[in-house]
């Protein structure tokens, strides 16, 4: 499912505690938390390791969120935008993140952008429902399937760096 | 709740935060590996990496580590190990150890080693230590012990002999360093054995038994000798086969050579190796140059035994006796160095062409060896005597044969052969005696036939001998075995030794066979070349008188075998043949033997062998008749015998005078007469019988008989009718009785036979006693009527 590497930084993330969803007025909160203390925990982590790949914000009641992440291919950076919405039944369903700009690229999406995580990711996340946020979403879901798709996309043409793009258009 | 979300809106900008705050720049390793092997392919920079990849490491600081290694190693580091201590590429550490070798001198690379001056240093202290303590070091074991190589350890130790390594190398053998102390004792331990020696001793034993240095022994060995420290000798070279001979032994040895020599005259080459004399004969060569010495096989011998050999060797000589070398001789010398010995004082004395040496010691002088045969002359000349009497045909060869016929073509027979026919008469008067006369035959050839036998086993005896003499004359008469020789010798020649006396003889025999066939020549002309003229007419009539009676005696024997039936007259004709006319052709044969010499005493005596052998020589015209006289002889008939004696006769000038009446009663007389003589004298009932029945058969016929004893019943058989009948019937019985007698001594002579048997021959015995003189009587009383017809 994925390399020994990333089972580590997971293994570094601290577990959730509360069950709750947004609907849950009492307890959001407390999970909110908990999903930010997991991510600045994981952030910490990789920027770390040198290995810092996204940026991640939320809006207010901590619904929606939105940021970029990028990918390193042969000395490039490939940077993409990425979003995705708390489900109601979260934490029980996994949040289901969207690469826009890669829509129709790959087969492994769904329309509107949104990733097609492998088999092995929804019933990981099923098992370790509460316990897994966010964080674990970005570093089970989205790294992995980047990894995967990114160097594809771009042997095949599908991703074109933006600079070359720039170049290539001068 | 709103603290809560006040928290969150505080997390939120702390996640911000997080996010943006520098990520801390690191470049992943391998980048870092690329980055540094781009600066590497481009000379950028100077770098070795480690061979697990994880480290890079300049070449300044693999020197350093290499000496720092170097010094923890105590100045010896194999360059393998360092290579996994410092664990880049070997080629690196090797690279760096040689050009550290190189720039410091201090530092060598030997054998893929680094070592430096301080090891060495410490290195030869050790040596040193071990040395003091040992005295002395062989770099071979230190070449083990430290495992270097042996010019490294030898140059360097070499280059700290007297500063850290208190000793000394030495100079022959550059393997080996010793303390001078040690060379000191060595050489008090080398003076004091080789002082104390006193017989050769082999130098490797030395060295093996008191664990010596070889080279430092030699060494010593030869300083001291060269010093005069030690009087002795090394012989042999620096090898295992040295030998140090001390003076003292030289001395001694020769002090016992000279001695020995002195008093024994002589000196063996064996007892010279037993001293330890390697090359005796040079050796003494050299010991006594001045000295005359002769040399023999296996030793040599000094100049007053030589004289002393000489001086006995020629007394023999002068005397006419022999030695015996062997007492004056030490007993050591060899039958060979005998020989030499002596061959060397008769050359000396000149006296090789008189004296002999036998028996290898003995001299015999030549005088001896002729009084030795003429010891033997007279026996010689009386064996030649007997010899040419006896059977010349057998000593006369062909060669004589010739010279003698020239000599005397026309000789006639000798006295001697006067005589001979004077005893033939005699014989054949006795001819009529059947057994006796063939009793004397067969004794004589039997005695022939011995000495035959001892001829032959001379001749074996000359073949083996060593003189090759021509073997047809040495046949022909030898004089005496060489037994007999030295028999005789013995007798005569008292105190010889037998050897010598067998030799002698040996060496007599040729001489005496020699000078015996001279005497037999001479003894035989001097009798055959002395015949008178008259002589031998008168032999000459007496022959044929001879000849003539026979020649009628046959004719009469012819006539009286007529009476018989012709088996039986076959079987007297044989008889006859056999017996008289055998007797007559050996007078003929004899007679004209006479003319070559060959002639035999007594006639009777010859063979048909010698006859053959006789008639072989003759000239040929009278050899063809006599050769078939000769061979009517085995024939059947009478008559052809009569024919051809006629013509042989004829031819040997002879005349056969046909008998008359009055002479044919004559001979009948005569033989009737004899026949009577022996019948008084006879007491064998066979003989008797069968003279009686032949003098009854010559009574009632007038004809004389000549018959053998296996014809007598036939005789008697002719009888019947002639003689009264009670005679004939005395006859039958005596006959009778006569038969069983010779039939049951047959058979007792094969098997014992019963009494009865036993008994019935004594009767048969005393019957025939009984009968006997009855039987005498019948031809006695007869003998008077027919005398009385007469």
């Amino acid at each position: 499912m994925a390399d020994e590497a990333t089972r580590k930084a997971v293994s570094q993330i601290p577990l959730l505690k509360t069950h709750a969803g947004p609907r849950d007025r009492a307890l959001w909160p407390q999970r909110l938390k908990e999903e930010y203390q997991a991510l600045i925990r994981f952030v910490e982590q990789n920027k770390a390791a040198d290995n810092d790949w996204f940026r991640l914000e939320s809006n207010a009641d901590g619904t929606r969120w939105t940021g970029t992440c990028w990918f390193i291919h042969e000395l490039l950076r490939y940077e993409f935008r990425l979003e995705f919405d708390i489900p109601v039944t979260y934490p029980d369903t996994a949040p289901e993140v969207a690469v826009p700009e890669l829509d129709g690229k790959t087969a492994k999406m769904y329309r509107g952008g949104k990733i097609c995580l492998t088999e092995h990711f929804a019933p990981l996340w099923a098992r370790n429902a509460p316990r897994f946020g966010l964080a674990h979403l970005m570093a089970l879901g989205l790294g992995p399937w980047l990894a995967v798709e990114v160097p594809d996309l771009i042997s095949k043409g599908l991703v074109v760096h933006k600079e070359q793009q720039r170049e290539a258009a001068e | 709740m709103a603290a809560d979300w006040e928290e969150i809106r505080r997390l939120a900008a702390d996640f911000q935060r997080a996010q943006f705050t520098d990520t801390v720049q690191r470049l992943s390793e391998r980048n870092c590996i690329e980055i540094i092997a781009k600066l590497v392919q481009d000379k950028k920079l100077d770098v070795v990496h480690t061979l697990d990849g994880k480290e890079y490491i300049t070449p300044g600081q693999i020197s350093r580590e290499i000496r720092d290694e170097l010094y923890v190693h105590g100045g010896r580091v194999n360059i393998v190990e360092l290579q996994q201590i410092i664990n880049v590429d070997w080629v690196h550490v090797e690279n760096r150890a040689s050009e550290i070798a190189k720039s410091d001198k201090a530092v060598q690379l030997i054998l893929g080693q680094l070592i430096d001056d301080t090891y060495v240093n410490r290195l030869a202290e050790e040596v040193n230590d071990k040395l003091q303590e040992a005295g002395l070091i062989s770099i071979a074991e230190l070449c083990k012990s430290y495992d270097l190589p042996g010019d490294f350890l030898t140059e360097e130790l070499s280059k700290r002999l007297g500063k850290i390594i208190q000793g000394e190398m030495d100079h022959y053998n550059r393997g080996i360093i010793f303390t001078p102390a040690f060379v000191a004792r060595h050489k008090a331990r080398i003076r004091g054995l080789f002082s104390g020696i006193t017989r050769p001793t082999p130098v490797s034993s030395m060295i093996g038994t008191y664990g010596f240095q070889e080279h430092l022994l030699y060494s010593v060995l030869e300083e001291f000798i060269n010093s005069g420290r030690l009087k002795g000798s090394v012989v042999g070279g620096r090898q295992d086969k040295a030998v140090y001979i001390p003076d003292i032994y030289a001395k001694t040895q020769n002090t016992w050579v000279d001695s020995f020599l002195q008093q024994n005259g002589y000196l063996e080459f064996d007892a010279l190796v037993r001293l330890g004399i390697p090359d005796p004969s040079s050796y003494i060569k050299k010991r006594f140059k001045s000295t005359k010495l002769l040399f023999l096989r296996a030793a040599c011998v000094g100049q007053a035994l030589v004289d002393q050999v000489e001086a006995s060797v020629e007394e023999a000589v002068n005397s006419a006796t022999w030695t015996d070398i062997q007492p004056i001789l030490p007993s050591c010398l060899s039958m060979e160095d005998i020989g030499i010995l002596i061959n060397q004082a008769m050359r000396n004395t000149n006296i090789q062409s008189t004296a002999r040496v036998l028996g290898g010691t003995v001299v015999v002088s030549e005088k001896f060896i002729s009084n030795c045969l003429s010891l033997f002359d007279e026996a010689m000349l009386q064996k030649a005597q007997k010899e040419v009497k006896n059977c010349p045909v057998f000593l006369v060869t062909e060669e004589d044969l010739k010279q003698a016929s020239m000599l005397m073509e026309s000789a006639a027979p000798s006295k001697k052969e006067k005589r001979e026919a004077e005893r033939r008469k005699k014989a054949t008067e006795g001819s009529g005696s059947v057994k006796a006369g063939g009793g004397g035959n067969a004794r004589e050839i039997r005695i022939r036939k011995t000495k035959k036998k001892g001829k032959k086993d001379e001749d074996s005896d000359e073949e083996t001998g060593p003189s090759q003499q021509n073997r047809s004359k040495h046949t022909e008469a030898p004089f005496m075995a060489q037994k007999e020789i030295v028999a005789v010798l013995e007798e005569r020649v008292s105190d010889c030794p037998e050897e010598i006396l067998s030799e002698l003889a040996e060496h007599l025999v040729r001489h005496l066979n020699k000078a015996y066939q001279e005497v037999l020549r001479t003894v035989f002309m001097s009798s055959t070349s002395s015949p008178s003229g008259i002589n031998k007419k008168k032999c000459m009539k007496d022959l044929q008188e001879e000849i003539s009676n026979l020649y009628n005696n046959i004719r009469l024997f012819d006539k009286g075998a007529r009476f018989f039936s012709d088996e039986t007259q076959v079987q007297i004709a044989k008889h006859v043949l056999k017996t008289v006319c055998t007797d007559i052709s050996n007078v003929l044969v004899n007679f004209l033997a006479a003319d070559l010499m060959m002639s035999v005493e007594n006639p009777t005596s010859i063979t048909s062998e010698v006859r053959v052998k006789i008639l072989s020589k003759l000239p040929e015209e009278t050899k063809g008749p006599l050769m078939k006289l000769h061979n009517c002889l085995n024939g059947k008939t009478i008559e052809d015998f009569l024919t051809n004696i006629e013509t042989c006769t004829e031819m040997c000038g002879f005349m056969l005078k046909k008998g008359d009446k009055k002479k044919e009663r004559q001979a009948m007389f005569q033989h009737r007469q004899a026949l009577t003589e022996q019948l008084k004298e006879t007491e064998d009932p066979a003989l008797v019988l069968h003279l009686t029945s032949v003098l009854l058969f010559q009574a009632s016929t007038h004809c004389m008989l000549h018959a053998p004893g296996r014809c007598v019943p036939q005789v008697i058989g002719t009888l019947t009718g002639r003689i009264p009948p009670e005679q004939q019937q005395l006859l039958s019985a005596y006959q009778s009785l006569v038969v069983k007698q010779l039939v049951s001594q047959s058979q007792g002579k094969k098997q014992e036979e019963a009494d009865e048997q036993n008994e019935e021959a004594r009767s048969v015995r005393t019957q025939l006693v009984a009968l006997t003189p009855q039987v005498k009587e019948l031809v006695l009383s007869q003998r008077k009527t027919s005398v009385n017809e007469d």
